[in-house]
């Protein structure tokens, strides 16, 4: 084997190479924030009985679900200006792209931990005189809501590392600072090799903070 | 007597199949009347058509005086706008075979929610009614304990005790022992007669025979949705009209 690694590359390069993990963080964390809302919208159109809600919000989740989200991106920010004239920075239009493909994965698991729980439970409330309204408050998205943590966990996971893919518009992230670094020092196996330590650090302590909250949530069990 | 149930020419299908057909029933206050019946002859559905949980095809059904759907147009069952069918769930209790108690409340919050959402009942008024309910059913020290930790027997007599709370004019019971263990079933028997004796009206879907015969004062007999016999427990046990009957109740026995 010729090659010989060159850790110290990342070691004198630690503050620059780290500076990129706080745009990561932020367009991770506004990503999945938006895209959790989006999602709620699009899942309760999924589950509405009324085609003309239902048909939008399952074309929205094939969409997105079924094409590469690195051409959603390219579409949001290069696209969407020559099409409506609305201009967005790269961060932005990085943050757009990830929430609105998050969205169509969140969607289907706040589908799927509603339709989970036992219908029962709806008869119950609604025998006891509750409405739709308090019956989904109150009875069903508690506890639905405990078994969308592991997939959502899951999909945060996948935003995180989504989020490198901004690299190609330019936002300094982490992915990107590392891309800046290779190309002046040629060390890319060491600088991403390290980077993806980053990321698996970043990803095992979200895994983490969503156990933590499960088993606090799991008290009834 | 007042009527407390009153059905009328009452259909129901699931697309081809007829469950029920033609019912028509009346239950008077302070009345226990039982469903009996092979599966698959209609009771469980009757039952879940009176508080709408299942919608009639057609028929007409009135609680309390009070119509069940909107009978103004006639011909096909029409239910009732939302908040109208929930004020009258709201007067209708139901206790179902798989107790239904909401796994994420304790057995206090299981009783309490609904007369806090429902009739805006101060949290505070809501425990105390929902200790003496617990205290009723015998379970005052099971108040902060979460349904998966009780036994069969025990989540269902706090499903009654939520159902009382919200002092119900009408008691209905699908089935409320057939999923417990055989040692289990006595206690939620025994919170029922209770019930009834202090004058619930009930209406019952079981298969306890003899719980039926001591409780009932009446025994419906169900057979391909339409009711075949009916009268009191020592006419309907002791000497049925139908061949029918007979030959269910000889396979129950």
């Amino acid at each position: 084997m010729g090659y010989t690694f060159h850790f110290d590359v990342v070691w004198r390069n630690l503050g620059f190479l780290l500076s990129g993990v706080e745009l990561t963080l932020i367009v991770t964390a506004a990503a999945l924030s938006s895209g959790a809302l989006l999602g709620l919208v699009v899942a309760l159109g999924r589950m509405s009985s009324r085609r003309w809600i239902q048909m939008p919000a399952i074309g929205y989740i094939e969409l997105f679900r079924n094409t590469p989200a690195l051409i959603q991106l390219m579409w949001v920010y290069y696209c969407l200006p020559i099409l409506t004239g609305l201009e967005l920075s790269a961060v932005v239009s990085a943050t757009v792209a990830l929430a609105i493909n998050g969205a169509a994965y969140i969607a289907e698991i706040i589908r799927g931990g509603i339709q989970s729980v036992d219908r029962g439970q709806v008869e119950a409330a609604r025998t006891l005189g509750l409405s739709y309204a308090q019956t989904m408050r109150k009875v069903v998205l508690p506890q639905a809501f405990r078994r969308m943590i592991p997939p959502f966990v899951n999909e945060s996971v996948s935003i995180l590392k989504f989020s490198s893919l901004v690299s190609v518009l330019g936002v300094a992230d982490l992915t990107y600072q590392a891309q800046v670094l290779s190309t002046t020092t040629f060390r890319p196996i060491e600088i991403f090799s390290f980077i993806a330590l980053v990321y698996l650090v970043l990803c095992s302590a979200l895994a983490l903070f969503a156990r933590r909250l499960e088993l606090r949530l799991a008290v009834s069990d | 007597m007042n009527s407390v149930v009153r059905v009328e020419k009452l259909s129901k299908s699931f697309g081809e199949l007829q469950v029920l057909r033609d019912i028509d029933m009346e239950v008077h206050e302070r009345e226990v009347v039982v469903l009996i019946g092979a599966s698959g002859s209609g009771k469980t559905t009757l039952l879940r058509c009176i508080n709408c949980l299942e919608l009639p095809t057609s028929g007409r059904i009135w609680v309390n005086g009070e119509p069940m759907g909107d009978f103004d147009s006639g011909g096909a069952f029409r239910p009732l706008p939302e908040i109208a069918l929930n004020r009258r769930r709201a007067q209708i209790g139901m206790v179902f075979q798989r107790f239904n108690l909401f796994p994420h409340l304790t057995a206090r919050q299981n009783v309490t929610l609904a007369p806090v959402m429902v009739k805006r009942m101060p949290q505070a008024e809501a425990d105390v009614l929902a200790r003496s309910l617990l205290a009723k059913v015998g379970l005052s020290d099971k108040a902060e304990v979460y349904p998966s930790k009780l036994s069969g027997g025990q989540q269902q007599r706090v499903a009654i005790a939520r159902a009382l709370a919200m002092n119900p004019q009408l008691m209905l019971f699908d089935e409320p022992t057939s999923s417990l263990d055989p040692e289990l079933v006595g206690e939620v028997l025994e919170t029922m007669k209770q019930l009834a004796r202090e004058g619930m009206t009930m209406i019952i879907v079981t298969h306890e025979m003899g719980f039926a015969r001591e409780v009932g004062n009446r025994i419906l007999f169900l057979h391909e949705g339409r009711i075949l016999e009916q009268g009191k427990p020592e006419e309907v046990f002791n000497r049925p009209r139908e061949e029918r009957t007979r030959a269910f109740l000889s396979r129950v026995r």
